[in-house]
């Protein structure tokens, strides 16, 4: 502040303090505030709100309860409410997506930050931002045209003789969803752990490898333990951004798939029921900050690591 | 001159003056539409037909005068959200849901009364604002809704590739036979009175539309059939490019779709077929906003589309069916031979409304879509 103030005179740092204060007032707390109150009173005809049936409750959270359904996994046969088994599913396919990420990431980052020639490095950086320039609709629908009964796949596929029936790739569970997921998500991984690794000493590897370490020990002990803050928060803003995501799972779910996100989506459209939905929507940000602060505390990465 | 008037100097003047200036403009900075004519109608209506603003509205203007503002929105429940913002900041004088749903947004407070006296009610077709829609239109005596053109929901079928019965059945639609594109909603309602029409259920399956505790036990039914006979929907829709996406590019061969549906795909080898339990059918028309700022302009407007010239102009523009009387003679023959094909005077006859659906209903409803879609 002192900084600002001595750099820009007091007239300029008091328009940035206050246009910094009502975006945080404005667009993010007051509509946040209103979606949480809004979240304990029930859903009412707009004739009867503020009268004598419009009072606190939980009943709106307590919804994820309603209506059980059978499944049966490894032979076990159990009853779980429905949202709750969406909420669960959205959370593992977050998952599985986070570490596929990764998985893709991590090796293309280490090669790009320690690999690759210095001067074809902005012409690879600006390959993989391309993607990027095109809106999120279109990659989830030309995803969605690629996995088409009669898409460019399947075509593909059967011309080369690999199958001898088209594959119904957009309807086999949260295959589609997962890797438009991916797909859309993959450069949120991709950068941060490049960052990470980019400011490793290569020194470092190299006295590994006059030391006789091989590579994978070399990635194990050195490499991925300096990269860590990275890959955590590229797992943090992979993990958040796919469980938060609408249109992906919206474009490519198939007709067993339902993100938890579709089901606020249906409590606001189609129920009307605004109430509900912005209870559900809280769950989703409550449940969802508690488990990335947990998974933080198992692999020991502290909140100012990821803000490095 | 004494210095000790000087109190009211010129600063001072400038600073009021410019204050003053501003409390007067704050009206036209606030809305620029305070103070605007009022030669023109706010209309928010289904977004997907274009011929609405290029051939509709045109000859509304040119025989009214009266512009139309049209913004476009996906489906109701948008629409039923953008009338509740605009019961606080206005700016919509008309909307156009279906039959079954002005209900809800009447006990949201959203409607005001149309004034018969100001419309033509001769033009309507007959059985469309009379009888039983008549009475589903009006809320006590006031008229609270007026049709503007009406549609079927039945099967899409691709006619090399389907397997029908005979006579073709909401049945079709769960036989392991065929590729199905759905909508879970509706697709429990076909499976309710699918089994209501084969004698499989223990009451009605109207009896569910008034009364929940029915509505469970009859729901119930119907989601463990449809659960069943899941394995062959090959995709969900839940707007009209969906559903033509899920024939041509997911290969579905029947359907439970939009009569307009099946008029886009009518040249690549689909049919559009009306089951032997009847249609759905849908009703859709024209409610007024009670903050309705051009009340007489709306009137017109509605006017319009129960002409025989409007009305015709406003189905084709939906690939649906007119309200007014005489519009046939304005309808392209090739829309005309189409709903021909498809709807004789029996299929006519047996044509099932839709019927009103409360927001309990909704909710409940929604429960069980979910539910079949997580199975």
């Amino acid at each position: 502040m002192q900084d600002l103030l001595r750099r820009y005179g007091p007239g300029l740092t008091l328009i940035m303090a206050l246009m910094v204060a009502f975006w945080l007032l404005m667009l993010v707390i007051i509509p946040n505030m209103t979606l949480f109150e809004q979240s304990f009173r029930p859903y009412l005809p707009v004739t009867e709100v503020g009268g004598p049936r419009d009072t606190y409750s939980f009943n709106n959270y307590l919804k994820v309860f309603d209506g059980s359904i059978e499944r049966s996994f490894l032979g076990f046969t159990f009853t779980i409410p429905v949202h709750v088994l969406t909420f669960w599913l959205t959370i593992w396919y977050s998952m599985v997506v986070t570490v596929m990420c990764f998985l893709l990431a991590y090796p293309l980052a280490y090669y790009m930050a320690k690999i690759v020639n210095p001067r074809s490095l902005p012409t690879l950086i600006l390959l993989l931002f391309i993607p990027l320039w095109v809106s999120e609709v279109l990659r989830a629908f030309a995803w969605w045209i690629i996995l088409a009964f009669r898409g460019p796949l399947n075509w593909l596929l059967l011309n080369l003789g690999l199958i001898e029936d088209p594959i119904r790739w957009t309807n086999m569970g949260y295959t589609g969803v997962v890797i438009g997921l991916v797909y859309t998500y993959v450069l949120f991984m991709l950068f941060p752990i490049y960052n990470a690794i980019q400011s490793l000493d290569t020194n470092q590897i190299e006295a590994a490898e006059d030391l006789g370490a091989p590579w994978w020990k070399i990635h194990w002990r050195i490499v991925l333990p300096h990269s860590k803050p990275g890959i955590a928060s590229g797992s943090v803003m992979v993990f958040m951004l796919s469980a938060g995501s609408l249109l992906v799972p919206s474009i490519l779910g198939s007709t067993t798939s339902q993100w938890f996100t579709q089901t606020i989506n249906q409590w606001f459209n189609d129920a009307l029921d605004w109430n509900t939905a912005s209870a559900y929507a809280f769950l989703l940000l409550l449940l969802c900050t508690l488990f990335v602060s947990l998974a933080m505390w198992v692999f020991r990465v502290k909140l100012s690591d990821i803000a490095k | 001159m004494k210095h000790s008037t000087s109190a009211f100097s010129r600063r001072r003047f400038l600073q009021g003056s410019a204050a003053g200036a501003g409390i007067l403009a704050a009206p036209a900075i606030i809305s620029s539409k305070a103070l605007a004519s009022s030669g023109e109608v706010n209309f928010i209506g289904w977004a997907g037909y274009p011929a609405l603003a290029e051939k509709v509205f045109p000859a509304f203007e040119a025989a009214t005068g009266i512009k139309v503002n049209f913004k476009e929105l996906p489906d109701q429940d948008t629409m039923f959200a953008e009338g509740k913002v605009a019961l606080e900041a206005g700016g919509v004088d008309v909307l156009e849901p279906t039959i079954d749903r002005w209900g809800g947004w009447n006990s949201n407070g959203l409607l005001g009364a149309w004034d018969p006296a100001k419309l033509a009610m001769d033009n309507y077709l007959p059985g469309l604002a009379d009888g039983s829609a008549g009475e589903r239109s009006r809320a006590g005596d006031a008229l609270m809704y007026v049709p503007s053109n009406w549609g079927t929901e039945a099967l899409v079928v691709n006619e090399a590739e389907a397997k029908l019965s005979s006579p073709p059945s909401l049945g079709d639609l769960f036989s392991p036979d065929n590729s199905v594109v759905l909508r879970p909603h509706s697709t429990l309602a076909a499976m309710g009175r699918w089994l209501d029409a084969t004698g499989k259920l223990p009451r009605p399956w109207m009896d569910g539309y008034s009364d929940m505790g029915a509505m469970v036990e009859l729901w119930d039914i119907a989601l463990a059939e449809a659960i069943k006979a899941k394995g062959n929907v090959v995709q969900w829709w839940s707007g009209e490019n969906e559903a033509n996406a899920g024939f041509t590019a997911n290969g579905a061969t029947v359907g439970l779709c939009w009569d307009s549906t099946g008029y886009n795909l009518r040249n690549d080898g689909y049919k559009y077929v009306a089951p032997a339990e009847g249609a759905f059918a849908w009703h859709q028309g024209f409610v007024l906003m009670k903050n309705a700022a051009n009340v007489d302009q709306a009137h017109e407007f509605a006017k319009f589309v129960s002409t025989a010239e409007g009305s015709a102009m406003w189905a084709a523009a939906f690939s649906s069916n007119a309200v007014g009387k005489g519009s046939a003679d304005f309808i392209d023959p090739d829309v005309a031979a189409y709903y021909g094909g498809t709807f004789n005077d029996e299929a006519l006859g047996k044509l099932w409304w839709w019927p009103e659906q409360s927001a309990e209903f909704i909710a409940k409803r929604s429960e069980y879509a979910d539910k079949y879609k997580a199975a």
